[in-house]
């Protein structure tokens, strides 16, 4: 589970987030949707802890990313935008330092990361140096890093970024199947169509404040309710999300 | 999953784990860096081993006179010359390892991924401060090993000293990298913003202390240069380096009782004395590594908060009439030139790595040639030191050439859409960076050049030579740079230090340095037989090149020489650039 109470954060005397309050229950799917500069990635960094709130608190698991990040860091999954690897180790070598960094038994990693190479199908190229992996493999690389522990909670920043199309359905299945099992994902996207696929819930986020939070049929209902039209296809989908990003200082019912 | 085997899955490892899990890491990297460079780079790892042992075995030669001649007047300066020659080492250790560990703890994508795993910051200081503290100790040995291996041979020094040498340096080593690491840590945690001005502030004051203390104390007995008494006089000037706190103290002292004999010949009781230094040096750096450990577990999270936080830079206005001036000035049919030179220039005052390094390097010449005036050379001398210091600013200008200009073609090509589809020839491309290279090495170049010739005291006639080979240098080694660089370019490597330190970059260097020696070598020789024979024929047979007339070749070969070292390169790139496929 995760937790933001009365998260907010300044660089100087911009606030990146504001007030942000929002609970995301074990074996939800949540996109975090809104234009450049809302606050998306200030939120994810708060999340896992490469960035302290200036207010409030965020908890992962029970656990204070301030007070206990270590604790807090055991049963967290992260999936940055830009995929970072040690180029001078091998895609093998590399999720090895991640197991032992959890603390997996020995065998327990030997069999995780026999299934992760296989299902990211990373067997080609797992002991090769990673400073000759594209951008994708990198990508599939860190994803079945982030699984490795069978985190509690998976955080994803833009995931599909450098993905081809047989690996963003393999994402896709895994993030489905790993949700049902109780994994909570939180998931920073511009793409609305993958938010509307996969998201339990979405949130919009427009200059450091939360403008939207429900699911896709309600934020559709709550589009219609505006324009007096009911919603049905990916572009009114779109349309709504474009209305409620430009609206500035408009809150939406949440 | 369950939640009874994810229970199993993690658990927070403790410190020892930690510590074996890093030092795997570090086993990893350093083997596979090792494979890599024997398979890819040969060239450049038997260059490094190869200067690296003539640089070793340069500075023994030097240091063993340099202990012979001290040893035969006055043996009691040598405590002092150890004192002031490791208090200084110990300032510029606590910089430089600050420096790196800034690197390393807080900007590095390595930074931001252990910040992400259950790592425990003091694992992660240690994890980084063991790279650090390589590279400090690296250069600390490869520059104080020498010295004291000639000391010990000059000295008839008992085994055991020699063997203490490696502890005795690394024990002292770990203190200032530790301070370093502790001071880095506060100042990005409490001092975010004002942090590069704190630090710059730090520097420049250390900087001029030390040059504070070198010009104080050799600026005595000028008359008397290189006399018993200049000696006496100028390093007792430099007592105020025998604090009894200081760790060089403890490192000097433990070293000279480590090499000293009782007239019986008896070593123990010395031995003893040595070894109790070793302990102090030794407590004092496992103190330290507590303190930090506990400033890291403290702040390396807040201080790594603060930088994620920090505001990007506000727009660069400053010098933007500068900019205006240049892309203005000048014929339409240059403009494009023009303004890819302003667009390179701004690029370089906005990285912070690459202007520093040039002010920090030229700076320490500066203050270098600034004090040379305190020796009273002989004349044929002194221009033999004006040669020196004219390939010291080459080879500072090498470095500088290879480690930044030559990959800026690199770094163009994978932007090569931009200017691809730009209404630009590709020769301006390759000439905007020759021109870039060029003037900006020429005016810090040439001034000081200048200086160390004025300070020196020489001829007009001798400044002039100096400042056309000065000329020819900077022309010739920007056209290696720039030549090579687009000749072997490197498109799929984005970092310039890797590109730097690939073949091209090491060739580069290489013909850089060989071209430095040439155009050096070519004017010294016969200007000195000039100044020996007083322009006049001695009778020898090497008389010919003494004369006028030799020295007027020489000038006339230096110019050839920079005229092929800039044209053949830049042909060659030129060749290459236009017909690049990115």
């Amino acid at each position: 589970m995760i937790e933001f109470s009365g998260i907010s954060r300044s660089y100087g005397t911009k606030v990146a987030v504001s007030d942000l309050d929002l609970t995301i229950p074990r074996g939800e799917l949540f996109a975090l949707l809104g234009p450049n500069g809302a606050g998306k990635t200030t939120t994810i960094k708060m999340l896992v802890g490469l960035l302290m709130p200036s207010r409030g608190h965020v908890r992962v698991a029970g656990h204070d990313l301030v007070l206990d990040p270590r604790g807090a860091h055991l049963h967290l999954g992260y999936v940055p935008d830009e995929p970072c690897l040690y180029d001078k180790l091998t895609g093998r070598e590399f999720l090895w330092f991640i197991a032992d960094m959890f603390g997996m038994p020995r065998g327990l990693a030997e069999r995780r990361i026999a299934a992760e190479i296989d299902h990211f199908e990373l067997g080609d190229f797992a002991d090769d140096l990673a400073e000759s992996y594209s951008l994708g493999m990198r990508q599939r690389l860190v994803f079945a890093s982030s699984l490795l522990h069978d985190p509690e909670t998976l955080v994803l920043d833009e995931p599909m970024v450098g993905l081809d199309p047989r690996s963003v359905r393999i994402v896709k299945d895994l993030l489905r199947e790993r949700t049902r099992a109780g994994m909570t994902v939180f998931m920073s996207t511009h793409t609305l169509a993958m938010a509307e696929e996969m998201a339990d819930r979405v949130g919009i986020m427009v200059r450091g404040r939360l403008v939207f939070l429900g699911t896709v049929a309600q934020l559709r209902q709550h589009g219609a309710g505006r324009s007096g039209t009911a919603g049905t296809g990916h572009e009114s989908l779109e349309q709504l999300y474009l209305d409620l990003t430009s609206q500035t200082g408009a809150v939406a019912p949440r | 999953m369950t939640t009874a085997s994810r229970e199993d899955s993690s658990r927070p490892i403790t410190a020892v784990e930690e510590s074996r899990i890093f030092l795997r890491l570090r086993f990893l990297l350093a083997r596979s860096t090792l494979r890599s460079m024997l398979g890819e780079a040969r060239l450049r790892l038997s260059l490094v081993i190869l200067l690296s042992a003539l640089f070793w075995g340069s500075l023994y030669g030097l240091f063993h006179e340099a202990f012979f001649f001290v040893d035969s007047l006055h043996a009691e300066v040598v405590p002092l010359l150890f004192n002031a020659f490791f208090s200084s080492l110990m300032v510029m250790l606590v910089f430089s390892t600050g420096i790196l560990l800034y690197s390393g703890l807080y900007t590095t994508p390595e930074a931001r991924l252990l910040l992400t795993l259950p790592a425990t910051s003091a694992t992660i200081f240690n994890h980084r401060f063991q790279e650090a503290f390589w590279f400090s100790s690296w250069g600390f040995i490869l520059l104080g090993s020498p010295m004291l291996v000639a000391y010990g041979v000059v000295r008839g020094a008992p085994p055991h000293y020699f063997i203490l040498l490696l502890p005795f340096m690394v024990a002292f080593v770990a203190i200032p990298a530790t301070l370093g690491g502790i001071f880095c840590m506060t100042l990005v945690a409490f001092m975010p913003r004002v942090r590069v001005h704190a630090l710059s502030i730090a520097v420049g004051g250390a900087l001029a202390a030390i040059a504070w203390l070198a010009g104080t104390a050799f600026a005595s007995a000028r008359a008397e240069t290189m006399s018993a008494e200049w000696f006496e006089q100028a390093f007792s000037r430099l007592g105020i380096t025998e604090q009894r706190l200081l760790p060089s103290w403890w490192l000097s002292s433990g070293l000279l009782e480590a090499a000293a004999r009782a007239k019986d010949g008896s070593v123990w009781r010395h031995l003893t004395e040595s070894l109790r230094f070793l302990a102090v040096l030794i407590a004092n750096a496992l103190l330290l590594q507590l303190v930090a450990g506990w400033v890291a577990s403290h702040f390396h999270r807040l201080g790594a908060s603060q930088l994620v936080g920090e505001l990007p830079a506000r727009r660069q206005r400053r010098m933007s009439w500068f900019d205006d001036l240049l892309s203005r000035t000048g014929t339409a049919r240059g403009r494009p030139l023009r303004l890819l030179l302003v667009k390179d220039l701004r690029i370089f005052r906005r990285d912070i790595s690459q202007w520093s390094q040039f002010v920090i390097f030229f700076g320490l010449l500066g203050l270098y040639f600034w004090n040379v005036r305190v020796f009273n050379y002989q004349h044929s001398y002194a221009a033999m030191i004006g040669f020196l210091n004219l390939a010291v600013v080459g080879l500072i200008l090498s470095t500088f050439t290879t480690r930044f200009v030559f990959p800026m073609i690199s770094l163009e090509g994978r932007r090569f859409w931009i200017l691809g589809l730009l209404p630009v020839h590709r020769d301006q491309i390759v000439w905007s960076k020759f021109l870039f290279s060029f003037l900006g090495g020429l005016g810090p170049c040439c001034v000081l050049v200048g200086l160390s010739d004025v300070m020196l005291g020489l001829d007009r006639w001798l400044i002039a030579i100096h400042e056309a080979c000065c000329v020819s240098l900077c022309a010739g080694l920007s056209g290696i740079a720039v030549g090579l660089g687009a000749r072997m370019p490197d498109l799929r490597e984005s970092s310039p230090s890797k590109i730097a330190s690939g073949f091209g970059g090491t060739l580069s260097l290489v013909i850089s340095s060989l071209f430095i020696i040439a155009v050096v070598l070519v004017m010294a020789v016969p200007t000195h037989l000039f100044l020996a024979t007083a322009g006049g024929a001695d009778g020898s047979s090497l008389a010919w090149a003494g004369t006028p007339r030799a020295v007027a070749g020489g000038l006339a070969t230096v110019l050839v020489l920079g005229f092929a070292a800039t044209a053949l390169p830049l042909a060659l790139g030129l060749h290459a650039f236009r017909r690049l496929e990115p």
